[in-house]
This record gives C-alpha cells, sequence and structure tokens, in this order.
C-alpha cells in the first residue's frame, strides 16, 4: 500500500464516521469569530506544495494575514511553509488536527483535487472560512453538495479564480460591455506547455503523491488543473455557464505511465450559440496561456499579464470620400495589436493572487460573499467535469438543470 | 519621336506609410510618378528630428533639456513663431508651453505613475506660459529652466504643409495629402475634373472604431483639419480626461465641444487653432472665428442634456456637398 493510498482511506472512513455521529450538529451554522478591523487575519495553510507555498509568499508580505499554521503530509513541504509562516507557527501532517485548533479564523485548501471536497467540509464544520484553490471539486455531485453545505455554514469561502480579482479582465469586461468587439461568437482557449508537467520524485513512492495532477484518481488533469482558470473566465465574461459540449484527448506524447490526457480540446456551447474552445496540449508551448474573444469588431488576445486589441478592418466610407478629417488615430492594422490600457495609474503591478487574497480577506472581515463564490466555483467544476466526461465517452455533455437548482 | 507621342492621361498616384505615429496618405494625379515614397519619409525623417518630443535627441528635446535655450532649424523656427502669433490670438489657450503638465496628465512621451493632485498642478503653473519664450533671431530662449514646449498640436499640421510644398515643387497641382486626419487639397481628381470629396468624421465611442462620416465636404485650395477630445482621453476615477489642458487652471479642458473640424488656407493655421477652439467652448469659439474670416469651422458639441449636436461658423455651408 502506498503511503497516499492509506492516507486517502484514511480520510474516506473518517469522513463516514463524521457523518455517522456528527452530522446533526455538523452544520449548525458556524458563523466563525468575529474579526476587528484592526486584527490580523489568523491563518492555516493545508497542503504547502508549490502553490501553497507560492501561497504563503504572497501572504508573508499582506498586512491582513498571520500565517500561524501549515499541514502537509511531506515533511520538506511542511518545512517549507514554515519557513514562510510566522515566528510561533505549528506545523501539521494531518489537516483535522490544524482545524481544531479554535485559535485560527480561516484556511487556505491547495492540495490535491481529490482532497478539495473532503477537506472543505472538515473546514465548514471547524467554523473556518475557507480560500480553496481551483478547481472546487474532484466530480459533479461534490460540487452540488458543496453549495449546500457552504450556504448552511454562512462562512466566507473563496475559489481560487484569481483572474476574477485582476483589473486586466475587469477592463475586457468592460470593454465588451461598451461593444469595442461588436458582437461576439466565439472564445479561444489554450494553456499550453512544453513538457511533461511533472515534478521531481527522489521516493518511487511519493511518485503518485507528489505527481498527482498525473492521475485521474486524484485530479481531471490539464481540464481541471489548466484549463480551469480559462472556463472560469468565460463564465465570468459571459455571466453565464455553458449548455453543452464536446470534446477529444488522449495521451499521443507523454506515454510515461500517466492516465490523465496529455492534450485535450473541447468546445463548450454557451447560451447564444456562443462557442468557447478549451484546449490544452503538453507538447507545444507557443503562446502558453491565451484567450482570444471574437468579435465582429475586434478580437481581443488575453495573455499572462496584457491583452492586445486586433480591431477588424472595416471597409469604410473611402468609397464615396477621398479623405477623412477626424482626430488622429493611432496606427492600427489588421495582424497588430494595440495593448489594452488597465489598472490605476500608480497602481502597483501585483500578481492577480494578492488581489485575490485582499479581497478574501475584506469578505472575513466583513460576512460579505466573494466575487469567486461557491456557485461560480459549482459552474466551474461541472464545465470541467462535462468536458472530461465528452473526451472520455465522445458524446455529447449536457449541462442538467439540477446543476444549477 | 517625342513630339509625336499623343498627349499623356493623367493617372492616380498614391503613397501610404506610417510616421508620427500615425498614418499618411498622400494621393495625386499627374501623368507622371514625379513624387516617391522615400522621399516622403525622409521628409518625415527631418521633421521629427527637429520636432519630436518622442525622439531624445530631436532639437525640442534637446531644448526642453536645456537649461536656457537652443539654435533652431528652419522647421522648429517656423513652428515655434507660428504657435506664439497663435498664443497671442487666443489669449493664451493655445500655448505650447504646457509640455509639463501635458505629461503630468499622461499624455507626454511616458505614461506617470499617477495622476497630478492640484497641488501638484499648481507647482508647475511657474512653468507655463509663453511669455516665458524669448526668440532672439535664430535663438529660442527661456526665462525659466524648466519650460517646456510641445508642439505636436500644431506640428501636424505643418507638415502637412510641408510635404504639399513638397509636391508643389515638383510640380505636382492636383493633389490630396493626409496625416492622420489633416488633410491639404489642392486642385480636381484628373482625368475626370472631380473635385476631391473629404468626410468628417463622427466622434465614435472607442478607439477602434472606423470612422463614421458626418458631412462631405469639398474645400478645392485649403486645409482642413480636426481636433478632438473623444479619441485620445485617459480614464481617471471613471472620468475620461481630455488630452487638451487649459494653460490657465493647469486642468485637462472639460468643454461641451468634442470635435473642431477647421479649414482654412493652410494646415498650421487650422491645426493651430483647433485645439483652442475646443478649449474656448462654443461661445468663445465663435468669437475666435469671427476675428478670423479666413477660417471657416465645423463644431460637434455635447449639449446639457447629453445629446450630440453640431454648428457651423456662417461660411461654412459652401464647402458642403450634400
Amino acid at each position: 500500500m502506498t503511503q497516499l493510498a492509506t492516507r486517502r482511506d484514511f480520510i474516506t472512513t473518517s469522513l463516514a464516521a463524521m457523518a455517522g455521529v456528527g452530522l446533526s450538529t455538523a452544520f449548525n451554522p458556524a458563523f466563525g469569530k468575529t474579526i476587528r478591523p484592526a486584527d490580523k487575519i489568523r491563518l492555516g495553510i493545508i497542503g504547502t506544495g508549490s502553490r501553497g507555498a507560492g501561497l504563503a509568499t504572497l501572504i508573508r508580505e499582506m498586512p491582513e494575514y498571520e500565517l500561524v499554521a501549515c499541514c502537509d503530509i511531506i515533511p520538506e513541504n511542511l518545512q517549507k511553509g514554515l519557513s514562510l509562516a510566522a515566528k510561533n507557527a505549528k506545523g501539521y501532517a494531518d489537516y483535522r488536527k490544524l482545524l481544531d485548533d479554535k485559535s485560527i479564523d480561516a484556511v487556505v485548501i491547495a492540495t490535491p483535487l481529490y482532497l478539495h471536497y473532503p477537506m472543505a467540509v472538515a473546514a465548514l464544520q471547524a467554523g473556518k472560512h475557507i480560500y480553496l484553490e481551483k478547481s472546487m471539486t474532484y466530480d459533479i455531485p461534490q460540487a452540488i453538495d458543496l453549495v449546500k453545505k457552504v450556504k448552511a455554514s454562512g462562512l466566507v469561502f473563496q475559489i481560487g479564480y484569481q483572474y476574477r480579482y485582476y483589473g486586466l479582465y475587469h477592463r475586457v469586461k468592460e470593454i465588451m460591455k461598451e461593444n469595442w468587439l461588436g458582437k461576439i461568437t466565439h472564445f479561444e482557449c489554450q494553456y499550453n506547455r512544453n513538457s511533461n508537467w511533472r515534478f521531481p520524485v527522489k521516493d518511487p513512492k511519493m511518485e503518485r503523491a507528489i505527481n498527482w495532477r498525473m492521475y485521474r484518481e486524484y485530479c481531471g488533469g490539464p481540464l481541471s488543473e489548466l484549463c480551469a482558470h480559462e472556463i472560469d473566465v468565460v463564465n465570468y465574461l459571459t455571466d453565464s455557464h455553458p449548455v453543452k459540449v464536446v470534446g477529444l484527448g488522449g495521451i499521443n506524447y507523454w506515454k510515461d505511465g500517466r492516465d490523465t490526457y496529455d492534450n485535450i480540446r473541447t468546445v463548450y456551447d454557451y447560451p447564444n450559440g456562443v462557442k468557447a474552445s478549451v484546449t490544452s496540449v503538453l507538447s507545444n508551448a507557443y503562446n502558453g496561456y491565451s484567450i482570444r474573444i471574437l468579435g465582429d469588431k475586434a478580437t481581443v488576445e488575453i495573455l499572462r499579464d496584457k491583452a492586445l486589441i486586433y480591431p477588424e478592418i472595416t471597409n469604410n466610407a473611402k468609397g464615396t470620400v477621398d479623405g477623412v478629417t477626424g482626430a488622429t488615430i493611432a496606427v492600427t492594422t489588421q495582424g497588430k495589436g494595440v495593448e489594452v490600457k488597465f489598472g490605476k495609474p500608480g497602481e502597483v503591478d501585483l500578481e492577480p493572487t494578492v488581489f485575490a487574497l485582499k479581497d478574501f480577506a475584506e469578505c472575513v472581515r466583513n460576512k460579505k460573499e466573494p466575487v469567486s463564490n461557491v456557485e461560480t466555483g459549482r459552474d466551474g467544476s461541472i464545465a470541467i467535469h462535462m468536458g472530461n466526461a465528452a473526451a472520455d465517452t465522445e458524446k455529447v455533455q449536457y449541462w442538467k438543470p439540477e446543476y444549477s437548482a | 519621336m517625342s513630339a509625336l507621342r499623343p498627349p499623356a492621361t493623367p493617372e492616380t498616384y498614391r503613397i501610404t506609410g506610417e510616421a508620427q505615429g500615425t498614418t499618411y496618405a498622400i494621393t495625386y494625379y499627374s501623368d507622371r510618378k514625379l513624387a516617391r515614397k522615400p522621399q516622403i519619409d525622409s521628409i518625415f525623417k527631418s521633421l521629427d528630428a527637429s520636432l519630436s518630443i518622442y525622439q531624445p535627441g530631436s532639437l525640442i528635446s534637446r531644448f526642453n533639456a536645456s537649461s536656457e535655450g537652443i539654435e533652431m532649424d528652419e522647421h522648429l523656427a517656423y513652428v515655434v513663431g507660428k504657435s506664439m502669433e497663435i498664443y497671442r490670438e487666443t489669449g493664451g489657450l493655445s500655448d505650447i508651453t504646457v509640455y509639463p503638465l501635458v505629461r503630468a496628465w499622461g499624455f507626454g512621451a511616458k505614461a506617470p505613475d499617477e495622476m497630478p493632485d492640484s497641488a501638484a498642478i499648481r507647482q508647475m503653473l511657474p512653468c507655463v506660459g509663453s511669455d516665458k519664450l524669448k526668440i532672439e533671431g535664430r535663438k529660442l530662449l527661456k526665462t525659466t529652466p524648466c519650460v517646456q514646449i510641445d508642439v505636436n498640436g500644431i506640428a501636424q499640421g505643418y507638415s502637412v504643409d510641408v510635404v504639399a510644398e513638397f509636391l508643389e515643387a515638383r510640380g505636382i497641382h492636383n493633389y490630396m495629402v493626409e496625416i492622420g486626419g489633416e488633410i491639404r487639397t489642392k486642385g480636381r481628381k484628373l482625368p475626370g475634373n472631380e473635385p476631391m470629396k473629404i468626410g468628417i468624421e463622427t466622434p465614435s465611442a472607442t478607439e477602434f472604431d472606423a470612422p463614421a462620416i458626418r458631412e462631405v465636404i469639398s474645400i478645392g485650395t485649403g486645409a482642413v483639419t480636426t481636433s478632438g477630445s473623444y479619441r485620445k482621453f485617459r480614464e481617471s476615477g471613471g472620468t475620461r480626461l481630455s488630452h487638451i489642458i487649459d494653460p490657465k487652471t493647469g486642468f485637462p479642458v472639460q468643454r461641451e465641444i468634442i470635435s473642431a473640424t477647421i479649414v482654412a488656407p493652410n494646415a498650421i493655421i487650422a491645426d493651430g487653432f483647433d485645439n483652442a477652439l475646443l478649449a474656448a467652448g462654443i461661445d468663445g469659439a465663435f468669437e475666435i472665428l469671427t476675428r478670423h474670416p479666413e477660417m471657416q469651422a465645423y463644431l460637434i458639441y455635447r449639449k446639457p442634456n447629453g445629446s450630440i449636436a453640431d454648428t457651423t461658423s456662417v461660411g461654412f455651408g459652401r464647402y458642403l456637398v450634400r
């Protein structure tokens, strides 16, 4: 038995035990402690691997938080987390012990996808506000159930889709609303890389724990771990969710024992026939992360930290006049993008996650519902699972009415 | 042999390209190719070397960096001389010494880190005012080291004139020169002998909208330029800041005129006055126009209720084609 398998059994059994014993009390609204504005939010991080440690690095610089506890089953990860935490921060290998600490106000959960649901449920039971990394849940029933549990809890629950907090995306949404792009008919999303997407493993026993992204037992592969952001962005920009999806996927390049796709291409159908292709290819990195929004007046291309607008050349009235006088037009020709300006002058250019974490603190202090919340998280997770199911079954997957009931 | 050749039919020649951060298009009608793109591009090069605030080594940039002043070349001397005239004519509404303010508000060569507050603006005002410039022969002098100039409001019109004069020197008498929406025309389209038609653009909602034509004019021999607060602006706290700065207050102009089109004998006059009309408001604009019968104007403005209207000076009607 591998260590991870042991751990998974352990979580499953303990959840079952909780369900048997404590269900009646478990979901009494636990409103969490009131945090005064001057107080730092006492925070614990569950999962201090690459993403969790990255978050800890950002949190360390933020006056809103005091990182008082870390948890990871891998000692190196835990050490790394603690090195970024407050002086007397406590380290745990068992996340339930961390949740037992009554002095902790909120937790960040940055663990493999299959652990999101049980850990989030346990954290709600413990009365903690939650910042849960994307994507939200391993499957559709968990997504639907988590909505109910979060709503019953009265706790702040945010999903780590940081782009909803990033000025670049706010500006793109504004531009769309102002009709700069005209009628929008398609989104083209890709999240590509040219690597096997693996982390080095010293002890072969740790392969599945470290490279959980390779295995369907733990996550949904590139769609849930990479494209999740883009699916959420399309949902955010269109204020909707897909109605159906087709897809094809395969393991055609990295034949290294993985069972998650190394390439997947899906097409989501949104209301009014708007289509979003969502692609991940792990053997080409050209424009790795990009979202193109196709309108009949212009295209916007969103890259990591900038967006370019490419106006369509429309044949103007030059046919009837010989020249046009107007305020000077900056040079724009098809094929040449103009950068979309965003953010306020003087605003520091921060990592988008910092904006998301700042807003989480704001929500915890003022008991507000986050912009990236359990319902938008549910929509993203359901879309991801539908996309994977479409590729697995080679059949169209439809959004069922009960998904968003 | 050549005496036996039938008379040549004039053809349409077009030269297009990019210059001064925008596009240009030259059309001329002639029986021979009399002007070529490299010639036009070298004119732009010499203009930029003198007048461009985007070139650190240009003459104007050297003036701005100097503490006392510099020796001007022909381009700069002409543009500064004309600017001073218009400064006096418009009671200071058009003022090339606004550059420190232009930069502070984010319309200079580099975007500022933050928007200026009124204290910062007040500190800059002592550097602003064309009365702080002195012309002694070919020398352009400043009375205060912090004085800096920006001739962008007039240089494009001047460039149109320089290119037009080049064409005339080459023996071209039927042409249209357009740089970034500023136009000068002469003669007619050959061989059909039709007048050249110019569309006046409707202010559009975004920087990228293709121009919609609001009116069509034909001006024969002369120039037409348009200045608008609609295309060049910065967002600040949800409001759009116009790139036209009032040199007296130091703040961007928030006037009802959103676009001013001027027809004048040459482009430097038209271009030199269009920003001033925008800054003057409707009543002030008509006051300036009354004193200058050589100029006619077409103004698009926003009424207090938010709707868009237009108005013209008395003599403008004769240019309208439809």
